[in-house]
């Protein structure tokens, strides 16, 4: 209950924080997706399980305030936070690095896999030079911003599982 | 145990969330904007509208302060551009003053006093849309203010863009630099329409002009009023500025003039803004 409610309110900031603040603060145009973040970074402490609910949350959240067919976002992080959560069973580094290049990697290719959805239902209209600028722009800035946000989620997940109950 | 059944439950777990993405898909494809997902996503926009809207008056003067500290070394560019608003300031005075004629002839032509001079709201800008491939802003008034959908959007009496979505105390505006976003326009010198298209960050395109009509940069382009088809209302109020031709290309050969157009707002600063609440009943 208590670990619903952390993920909620981290999710819901980091909607309002998306559409507040870093829309005046952008890197060469783009804005950071602050949502992908969230999803990968949970994905790498907590696993796939946690990772593919977590994205899914997220997904739907930014979808149903979104002027687009529902769904896609929540699709594509659902199975980013899967992914990462496979992916980081098999790094056994414990570089700072390892949350960086994988949020770096994981934005791009998320923003990529959503934009080919939208593009396949009819929503895209953007060239594709633009998609992959703006899907390496925003790579980019979450990798930035990761060493910000990496510590203060896990300090949140940390604080929301002191007594572990279920697993996902 | 656990680790052996570990891996398939999360197997099932990510199949069903993917199937329910999917449904979701497919349910919002097919309803549109009439069906319960569509009131789904306005009750969201409901509930983080006042959200935004605090942190947004709570963090607007520090960006604001920021955004003048890195302005300092481009001082000339703010004077051209101030000098520049200047002008456009001008010309819309004088355009102003032919338009006032026109609307007086018109209004006597036909009883069309109430379309013409439609009753509008201010609104603050509280929020930008989520994601990157779309340019739009989020404003705090709604369905509960007079506000439908695609109504005409005015930041100062230039034209930023058209309502998108609405909820009952907020709305979307989707700006004319979006490239869903579509306005008839007229070239004010040449008089002559055409359809203003978005395109991002670049410069609008302008649609439809042919080849022998006479532009050159710098010309006004105004809302020409028309009415785009399958869209039942909010016709903008004609003569407004959208901005100035800021490129005009093309050969004798082409079918079209190739014209991009600068917008007249500056959307980086987009802050108190007006709703025309025009019916479009003209």
């Amino acid at each position: 209950m208590r670990r619903t409610l952390t993920l909620a309110l981290v999710i819901l900031t980091a909607i309002v924080l998306q559409t507040t603040v870093f829309a005046d603060v952008r890197l060469l145009g783009a804005k950071p997706e602050l949502l992908y973040l969230v999803t990968i970074v949970i994905a790498l402490l907590e696993g796939s399980s946690s990772g593919a609910v977590t994205g899914f949350a997220c997904g739907m959240a930014q979808d149903f305030l979104l002027n687009q067919p529902k769904g896609i976002t929540a699709l594509t992080l659902t199975l980013l936070g899967y992914a990462v959560g496979v992916t980081s069973q098999y790094i056994v580094t414990q570089s700072a690095l390892v949350p960086v290049v994988m949020v770096a990697l994981g934005t791009l290719v998320g923003v990529l896999f959503n934009r080919v959805v939208a593009l396949l239902l009819g929503q895209a209209e953007a060239s594709a030079y633009f998609v992959v600028r703006i899907a390496l722009l925003s790579a980019v800035y979450n990798a930035i911003l990761t060493p910000i946000f990496f510590p203060l989620i896990r300090r949140l997940t940390q604080a929301s599982t002191k007594q572990r109950v279920g697993r996902w | 145990m656990a680790l052996r059944s570990r891996p398939r439950s999360t197997r099932l777990l990510v199949v069903t969330l993917v199937s329910v993405s999917l449904l979701t898909i497919t349910l919002d494809y097919k309803e549109g904007d009439s069906g319960p997902l569509a009131g789904l996503g306005r009750t969201a926009l409901s509930i983080v509208a006042p959200l935004q809207e605090g942190v947004t008056r709570l963090t607007r003067p520090i960006g604001n302060f920021f955004s003048a500290v890195t302005q300092l070394p481009s001082l000339r560019d703010q004077i051209e551009r101030l000098q520049d608003e200047n002008a456009q300031l001008r010309n819309q005075r004088v355009l102003s003053v032919s338009e006032l004629h026109q609307l007086e002839t018109l209004k006597h032509l036909a009883d069309l006093k109430a379309s013409l001079d439609p009753p509008s709201t201010g609104a603050l800008v509280i929020g930008s849309g989520v994601d990157n491939s779309e340019w739009t802003v989020e404003i705090n008034k709604g369905s509960s203010d007079g506000i439908r959908e695609n109504m005409p959007v005015f930041s100062g009496t230039a034209l930023m863009g058209h309502i998108s979505r609405v909820a009952t105390n907020a709305s979307m505006v989707r700006l004319i630099i979006d490239p869903n976003s579509k306005v008839p326009a007229r070239l004010d010198e040449a008089n002559t329409t055409g359809l203003l298209v978005g395109q991002g960050e670049e410069d609008l395109k302008m649609l439809g002009v042919p080849p022998a009509t006479k532009v050159s940069v710098g010309d006004t382009v105004v809302t020409s009023g028309y009415r785009l088809e399958g869209q039942p209302t909010g016709i903008d109020p004609p003569g407004r500025v959208i901005g100035t031709v800021s490129h005009v290309g093309g050969g004798g050969s082409a079918l079209e003039k190739d014209i991009t157009v600068r917008p007249a707002v500056n959307f980086s600063t987009l802050d108190d803004v007006l709703v025309v609440l025009s019916t479009g009943s003209g």
